[in-house]
């Protein structure tokens, strides 16, 4: 494109951009009105609900009446919510090792291109696309005792044996942990993502300098997908802080508390009309989400480019 | 030595991806084969093939059950809110990619934070809400709430979209005298229909399997998505496994099938939901 003729074109541009916007300025609005009423009546009003009804004591029918933090003291006396807390805690670190850690094995495994990548790219794919419910409903009878395919499997090797799992402590922990644990796909593709942007002559330089294989991996790839696993991280933690099937479905917070998390006691609180208990559940969670994002932003050096 | 590590390298390599397959596909393949047996076999021998093909569980199923009806709820509610969240996010997203006004940063960072909003901490004022709109136990109620949900994802993928056509296009438009209605109707909006289908897929997918607000805003029989007749059917026959396993085969294949149809679509929009979340 020749030098005159552009500028005359980014002339003309600005020009006419400025008088589509001043003429429409009603039209923008009008545009924009329907997302920001979602957004007030689906985002803000429940959050400044939550919030503020966190602080009184509220059946839903009578006034809220303001009672201080008692709510949040209640929680943070009360053994099912810290059995939440740890097990978010314990959960949490599971995902963030684990869970992320498998979906980037399988994500280095696939940037090599073996036979059948694609086929495994696809495959892994199918457990995200069926619902939670589902899924927290087939490791039920996977570990179901009399019909489970585990416990049938072990009793080939040793035939009087009887666990169930999702009723038993300590393992019922396990067995919800398993509902979720290699279903890690999402992290796969953001990893896979950020691999396939990396300039192939870097690894090749590497190689040529006589690197081997683990080297590049462990020093070229795994550093520059950085953001990748960094976000993996953080859509699986706070994919754990809103675990609700997985438990609802199977355990439902037992044997005893074993299982218990927050979603479990707040909608437990609903349906007990403790409605003001029920939404100081939902500010820890929202402020867990926060801190989350937070701390894995900071431990990860998110907001550094990686090149 | 060299030779030695690559080969152990392949082996490695190939047993992550058999395993892999194997989790991922191994306990559906087993519910569905298991759909197709009688309990006794169920319970005498779990790895075993059908030796015979009975259909019997799911001809049950559609008779007794309003399965079909449980389909075609979660058929109305998720094609509803998906098609009307598109409609209302690409109107705010094209605004917000192709115009500056005042409050624009504010609105698309509003927008986009509510990411951050875990959806069940929501759960009572969204209860209170439905029961307010007298929606509670309504189809219309669940996919009210559900049109909400995308908000944040749709409008990174919906505003990235837009940004990508060129403004030149809706200058031309103008100086014809298309006005500011038929430039995103008429042209806008069919160029970007590779965002609208991304944005429209993960919307439909999460609201397909969504089983939280379902449960919270609904409880009879008629207004039952496919995600809550599971619940419901571990209860009605707790000891009846081909039924269960049947009722699973139906609740998890519509899922798999739309995936199979829309392969590559619903892989991109999976990874480009995560990097923007």
């Amino acid at each position: 494109m020749s030098g005159p003729y552009s500028r005359e074109k980014t002339m003309q541009k600005k020009i006419s951009t400025n008088t589509i916007q001043t003429k429409y300025y009603k039209w923008i609005y009008l545009f924009l009105t329907p997302s920001i009423l979602v957004f007030l009546f689906f985002y803000l009003q429940p959050i400044v609900t939550i919030i503020y009804t966190s602080f009184t004591k509220w059946d839903g029918f009578n006034h809220p009446q303001f009672i201080g933090l008692e709510n949040y003291q209640k929680m943070f006396t009360n053994s099912a919510f810290l059995i939440s807390l740890k097990n978010l805690v314990a959960w949490s670190v599971i995902a963030a090792t684990l869970h992320v850690g498998f979906g980037v094995l399988v994500a280095l495994v696939l940037y090599q291109r073996p036979k059948g990548w694609k086929l495994t790219r696809a495959v892994f794919m199918i457990p995200n696309v069926i619902s939670a419910a589902a899924w927290a409903m087939i490791y039920k009878f996977i570990f179901k005792d009399d019909i489970g395919i585990l416990n049938n499997f072990i009793r080939v090797f040793i035939p009087e044996f009887h666990v169930q799992w999702f009723y038993e402590s300590p393992y019922a922990f396990w067995a919800v942990t398993f509902t979720w644990l290699f279903y890690s796909v999402i992290v796969t593709l953001l990893v896979l993502n950020d691999l396939m942007a990396i300039p192939q002559e870097l690894s090749e330089a590497a190689r040529v300098d006589g690197a081997s294989k683990w080297q590049v991996i462990r020093q070229i790839h795994l550093p520059l997908c950085r953001n990748a696993i960094g976000t993996g991280v953080i859509c699986s933690i706070t994919a754990r802080v809103a675990m609700y099937e997985q438990i609802a479905l199977t355990t439902v917070g037992g044997p005893g508390d074993d299982t218990m998390n927050i979603p479990i006691i707040l909608v437990k609180s609903i349906q007990d009309l403790k409605y003001g208990y029920a939404n100081a559940n939902g500010v820890i969670m929202f402020l867990l989400g926060i801190l989350t994002l937070v701390a894995v932003n900071y431990i990860f050096r998110m907001n550094e480019s990686v090149y | 030595m060299k030779k030695s590590s690559n080969i152990l390298f392949t082996v490695l390599m190939y047993s992550v991806m058999a395993f892999t397959i194997v989790v991922s596909v191994f306990p559906i393949f087993w519910v569905i084969m298991s759909a197709f047996k009688t309990n006794a076999q169920i319970l005498s021998s779990p790895f075993s093939l059908p030796t015979s093909i009975s259909f019997d569980a799911f001809a049950y199923l559609f008779e007794k059950y309003n399965f079909v009806k449980y389909f075609i709820n979660s058929l109305i509610i998720c094609t509803s809110s998906t098609l009307v969240s598109l409609l209302i996010f690409s109107m705010g997203g094209y605004v917000i990619a192709k115009f500056d006004f005042p409050g624009k940063n504010l609105f698309f960072a509003l927008f986009t934070i509510t990411l951050l909003v875990p959806a069940q901490a929501k759960a009572q004022p969204l209860f209170g809400l439905v029961m307010k709109l007298d929606l509670y136990d309504n189809i219309w109620g669940v996919a009210l709430v559900y049109l909400s949900m995308g908000l944040a994802m749709s409008m990174f993928i919906l505003k990235a979209s837009f940004m990508a056509i060129p403004k030149s296009l809706d200058e031309a438009a103008a100086i014809e005298g298309a006005g500011f209605f038929t430039i995103f109707w008429k042209i806008n909006f069919p160029l970007a229909k590779s965002g609208l289908a991304t944005a429209g897929i993960l919307m439909f997918l999460n609201n397909w399997n969504e089983y939280f607000y379902a449960s919270l805003l609904t409880s009879a029989d008629d207004t039952r998505t496919l995600p809550l007749a599971l619940q419901f059917f571990t209860e009605a026959f707790s000891y009846d496994y081909t039924k269960l396993f049947a009722a699973l085969t139906v609740v998890v294949l519509p899922g798999i099938l739309l995936y199979i149809l829309a392969q590559e679509q619903v892989q991109n929009s999976v990874a480009s939901s995560g990097i923007k979340g």
